[in-house]
């Protein structure tokens, strides 16, 4: 045991005195106790959208933003998706994914068009250095009957291809594509 | 003195040893063992000192892990989807979407019958009223700060896009431009 030794001579009161080490274990056991049954394991996560509609005006915004290219995913198909890349509404390119589904326990992912994806934002996308403050879009085209459990596992496959992104002097790896709906 | 019968080994506090009950059963080792007989002791001091290190790392660890907030309020009724490539969640209302309920922050906020009847993007007064109130509060709370928009929208994974874009567009025209969608979180090598 773990004790202190102060002298304790010359006739007076030992001052020698054992910490209690068992009194603080079995507090110490209590606070475990506690924390572990009020812990919280949060296996939740988001993914994110952007939605294009005009917010409140900004003074940081531009008037009209310069047309960047887009990249609009096509889900309405039953057997391919369409990435088409645009500049404006001019086509500058189409590419056809066959619609793969790969169920993983339960969940529905497209690992074939998030690897076309990523080849297709290496090759054409505008915004890939760090310093970049700006992102490409994607615009996600769906019927309004697709579950949205189908809708998610096209907008986490758009989300596969990542970038660096310097903020603060802090360099995180963030999607490379900020999402929205098209709303036709 | 000499006279007097002596008294019992159970009165008397020391005595002769007499005969040892089993003495005859061959536990001479045990008896070495206890006694010594150069073999290792017997008695070993408990490791107090690295056990509560062990116990101080654990607390500061559940500490640091430890949540005030509580765990995310997710409906019973939601069945969400999983995504691989999803982010940490943030602060921010929550939108859920029930089978045909509405809710904000667990209050009511509109149905998506009118929705679903329209067989088109439609606008849900309720929430959209509900959002601003919110943000407008934000507002005089924070004064001068920039409102971040962020709102979380909680699907059942069933619920058809069309309810999904009006609301998120609902939520958009009500001020909350960031909006993102709860996710379960899908292991990447899954």
């Amino acid at each position: 045991m773990a004790g202190i030794d102060v002298g304790g001579h010359g006739g007076k009161r030992a001052s020698n005195h054992e910490i209690p080490l068992i009194p603080f274990i079995d507090f110490l056991l209590c606070l475990v106790m506690f924390l572990l049954v009020t812990a919280v394991w949060s296996h939740m996560a988001r993914i994110e959208a952007d939605a294009k509609v005009p917010g409140p005006p900004r003074e940081d915004e531009q008037d009209e933003p310069p047309k960047d290219k887009e990249l609009h995913v096509e889900m309405r198909g039953e057997n391919h998706f369409q990435l088409v890349w645009k500049e404006g509404s001019t086509v500058i390119n189409t590419i056809d994914v066959p619609r793969k589904p790969v169920e993983v326990s339960g969940d529905i992912t497209y690992p074939e068009l998030g690897k076309k994806i990523e080849s297709e934002w290496k090759a054409n996308g505008a915004h890939r250095a760090a310093t970049d403050k700006k992102f490409d879009r994607a615009v996600l085209h769906t019927d309004n009957s697709t579950p949205f459990a189908d809708v998610i596992a096209v907008l986490d496959a758009i989300y596969v291809p990542t970038r660096e992104f310097t903020v603060g002097g802090q360099t995180e790896t963030v999607p490379a594509f900020h999402v929205t709906f098209a709303t036709n | 003195m000499s006279g007097e019968k002596p008294l019992s080994r159970f009165h008397q506090p020391i005595n002769v040893p007499g005969r040892r009950l089993l003495h005859h059963i061959g536990l001479g080792f045990v008896r070495k063992k206890v006694v010594g007989g150069g073999g290792r002791a017997m008695n070993t001091e408990i490791p107090l000192i690295p056990f509560i290190d062990f116990l101080l790392c654990i607390v500061l660890f559940l500490l640091a892990s430890f949540s005030a907030t509580g765990e995310l309020p997710v409906d019973k009724n939601v069945k969400l989807p999983n995504a691989q490539n999803a982010v940490d969640m943030l602060e921010a209302p929550i939108v859920a979407v029930s089978g045909t309920h509405i809710l904000v922050d667990g209050i009511p906020a509109g149905s998506t019958r009118a929705i679903v009847d329209a067989n088109r993007l439609t606008r849900v007064d309720e929430l959209h009223n509900v959002l601003k109130a919110k943000r407008d509060l934000w507002t005089q709370i924070n004064p001068g700060k920039p409102f971040p928009g962020n709102v979380i929208l909680q699907v059942d994974r069933k619920v058809p896009a069309l309810v999904v874009k009006s609301v998120f567009q609902t939520a958009a025209f009500a001020g909350y431009p960031a909006v993102s969608f709860m996710v379960g979180r899908m292991a990447a090598d899954e």
